[in-house]
């Protein structure tokens, strides 16, 4: 644009030069209204370091703020045809008419006849020189554009985080139409002076209210609503602490606030009957919803259904070969050395004198215990995505025997597979449905067969708590046994990762547990008592 | 003052500027300045001046005076090179500062309340009639900026050649006069 501001300019270059000129002062005028009347996300402190080329027309870059997008896609104007730039406030969501608050008008009125021919000899209209005024008259409709009143509500919409009751909007075209006479009256009108060029004379004039105080412009909602992924606590900020969908669906409870850590010592939720289900969880229940893997409170009812008989399946991780050879199995017990929830006290009557057993087969017992209540009647099951993988995945069935359920690669209770388990904090939340459970082992018939619906619920949150016990850190000293090393191995390895749970809460859920348990255990004791007794007789 | 000054430097500076919006919160006026570094810095130092100089004569009627000149060699020869300047434009910023009026003493803290209320709305109410008053002035930049623009120099790579002249404490009852025709003598 040097040349056109130095050149001498006149007769035919002087034309040429004008007929680019005008086009690209229409073009930049207007970017420049809609750079400040379309309201957008304004990035701050933006740089200017180096101009397109485009730019630099009449040293005028619009870099604070820049036109919109869509200023691009407009089709440039043309030098013979005005353009009409309305500015407009329209209620939001569309329920109102527009209202035009400014109408800018840009135009090049070509020169008459004989005006024409005096201008085309070149007769003082160099195109320097008008280049130069368009320059200053650029400069003032910039500096106009933020001293009319469309200006303030401009900034207004574009504040971050608010929305009005009104929108702001604009129409681009070479006509609109007029104005009624009461909106003439209305509104002011500023001429600038106009430029003479060897196409017409440049005429930039502006129609506004003066006034904008009567569209009450007021906050209508805050921030937009906006999905959250990652907030404290979300599967996508701390993978290790999601919770399956499964769960969460199953329980058919609403999503806490994203904005409230979840806690899960929340009021109880009743255990899910529902269907297994795989579908991804996010956020969490108010009852499993702590991220960091709390022990939930439960009920009394709750807690009572569970003991029914009827209980809630809990994942335990299984091995292919079901429960028989149990005691083989604990060697690679993850659960080794977690104390686990009592049985529900139905079944476990009949195994007297298991927490009466020498130390050395203590964890069989325990394992048993688990194997036993495992199998107790159980609500619909809640099937883990990752089931398989491996994960603390205890399956209670209500077929009413007890089966210790472990993972077919218990090896893989690690803290690995709880970092990989991005949505599987509680295992204990994986149910079976009673249709999907495995068939009870035979063998050791623990269970009630028979039991109410509160057994259910009862059996349903022992199972539970027994999975997230077996996560808590060991309560019983590490020397305990050289047996206990490799499951206490990958019990802290599983552990690090409920590290965050009170374990005084696991304590309290502990003793309550011990307490069901010595039922369970004073019940199965009678009843192997019974069959040892019928079997001698018949012997 | 830095509303008006940047607003006709705004519209006399045609090099390539970067423009800045600057809020004026006083008054919710946004104006615009040329985003030159040594200009914003010869601004503020007048600005600073002339508060002194207020500061020192209150409640006096002032006048700021920004010019835009060339400069030419007079009688260029080989033992002197004065230089003369040719203004070519000059714009007059009259202006009466007006000291804010103290509250007499009140003998009851609730008087004293209710003085220091009517004080606020008498200053928010003057505020905005300033406010008002500054836009029409800047208004009237714009149009006397587009009036004229034959004798704007040509268009060079800096700022044109300018000189913002402020009273000054030497300045008689009669002002900066006494400077300009000292100048207008000289030239």
């Amino acid at each position: 644009m040097a040349t056109l501001s130095d050149s001498a300019g006149g007769g035919g270059s002087g034309r040429a030069g004008a007929e680019l000129m005008v086009p690209q002062f229409l073009l930049k005028a207007l970017h420049a209204i809609l750079a400040v009347r379309v309201p957008r996300p304004l990035a701050a402190g933006t740089s200017a370091a180096s101009f397109r080329r485009r730019d630099r027309w009449f040293h005028l870059p619009l870099h604070a703020p820049p036109p919109p997008a869509a200023a691009e896609q407009l089709p440039e104007p043309s030098a013979t045809e005005p353009l009409v730039v309305d500015i407009y406030l329209t209620p939001s969501g569309g329920a109102g008419a527009e209202e035009v608050v400014e109408r800018w008008t840009v135009s090049c009125e070509p020169w008459s006849a004989g005006a024409r021919a005096a201008a085309g000899a070149g007769e003082g209209l160099a195109v320097n020189r008008a280049y130069k005024r368009c320059i200053t008259m650029l400069r003032s409709v910039y500096t106009a554009l933020r001293l009319l009143p469309a200006y303030r509500v401009f900034r207004l919409l574009c504040a971050s985080g608010q929305s009005y009751n009104y929108e702001i909007g604009f129409r681009v075209g070479s006509f609109a139409a007029p104005f009624t006479r009461a909106e003439e009256s209305a509104m002011r009108t500023r001429r600038f002076a106009p430029v003479e060029t060897q196409l017409g004379r440049l005429v930039v004039s502006v129609q506004y209210l003066p006034s904008l105080a009567a569209f009450n412009l007021e906050i209508c909602s805050l921030a937009p609503a906006m999905i959250i992924t990652d907030y404290v606590g979300s599967p996508a900020a701390e993978p290790m602490r999601a919770f399956p969908a499964s769960l969460t669906e199953a329980a058919g409870s609403a999503f806490p606030p994203p904005s409230r850590r979840p806690n899960s010592w929340a009021s109880p939720v009743p255990w899910p009957h529902a269907p297994v289900q795989q579908a991804k969880f996010s956020p969490p229940l108010p009852l499993y919803a702590s991220p960091t893997p709390s022990p939930p409170t439960f009920a009394g009812g709750y807690l009572q259904s569970r003991l029914s008989g009827e209980t809630a399946p809990m994942i335990i991780p299984t091995t292919s070969s079901g429960r028989g050879p149990v005691h083989h199995r604990n060697m690679s017990d993850p659960i080794r050395g977690f104390m686990l929830p009592p049985p529900s006290p139905k079944n476990m009557r009949g195994e007297a004198g298991l927490h009466e057993t020498p130390t050395d087969t203590r964890k069989a017992e325990v394992l048993r215990m688990a194997d036993l209540y495992a199998n107790l009647p159980a609500a619909p099951k809640i099937k883990d995505s990752r089931d398989e993988s491996g994960r603390f995945s205890g399956v209670f069935s209500s077929s009413g025997s007890p089966r210790l359920g472990f993972s077919r690669s218990s090896s893989r209770l690690s803290m690995q597979d709880d970092t990989d388990d991005a949505d599987f904090p509680f295992a204990v939340d994986d149910v079976d449905t009673p249709d999907s459970r495995p068939g009870s082992s035979g063998g050791k018939d623990v269970g009630d067969q028979a039991s109410s619906s509160s057994h259910k619920s009862q059996d349903a949150a022992v199972g539970y708590l027994v999975h997230l016990l077996r996560s808590a850190r060991p309560l019983r000293d590490a020397s305990n046994s050289p047996h206990t090393s490799r499951a206490e191995s990958l019990e802290a390895g599983a552990t690090s990762s409920f590290m965050s749970r009170r374990t005084s809460d696991a304590f309290e859920e502990l003793e309550s547990f011990k307490e069901i348990r010595e039922n369970l255990l004073a019940r199965s004791r009678s009843r192997m008592q019974d069959s040892l007794d019928k079997s001698v007789r018949h012997s | 003052m830095r509303c008006i000054l940047h607003t006709i430097f705004f519209h006399r500076t045609l090099t390539l500027v970067r423009p800045k919006d600057v809020d004026c919160g006083l008054f919710e006026i946004t104006y615009v300045q040329c985003g030159l570094a040594d200009l914003e810095k010869e601004v503020d130092e007048k600005i600073n001046q002339f508060i002194a100089w207020v500061e020192k004569h209150p409640n006096r009627r002032s006048q700021v005076c920004l010019s835009f000149f060339d400069e030419k060699n007079k009688n260029p020869c080989w033992f002197s090179n004065k230089t003369e300047r040719i203004y070519w434009e000059q714009w007059f910023i009259n202006l009466h500062v007006i000291s804010p009026k103290g509250h007499g003493k009140s003998h009851s803290s609730k008087a004293t309340t209710d003085l220091g209320g009517k004080a606020l709305e008498e200053t928010s109410s003057r505020r905005a009639a300033l406010g008002l008053l500054i836009q029409e002035v800047l208004f009237q930049i714009i149009n006397f900026a587009n009036e004229k623009k034959d004798h704007i120099p040509l268009i060079s790579d800096r700022i044109f050649n300018h000189e913002i002249m402020i009273p000054s404490s030497s300045d008689s009852v009669f002002g900066w006069n006494a400077d300009v025709l000292r100048r207008v003598l000289n030239s």
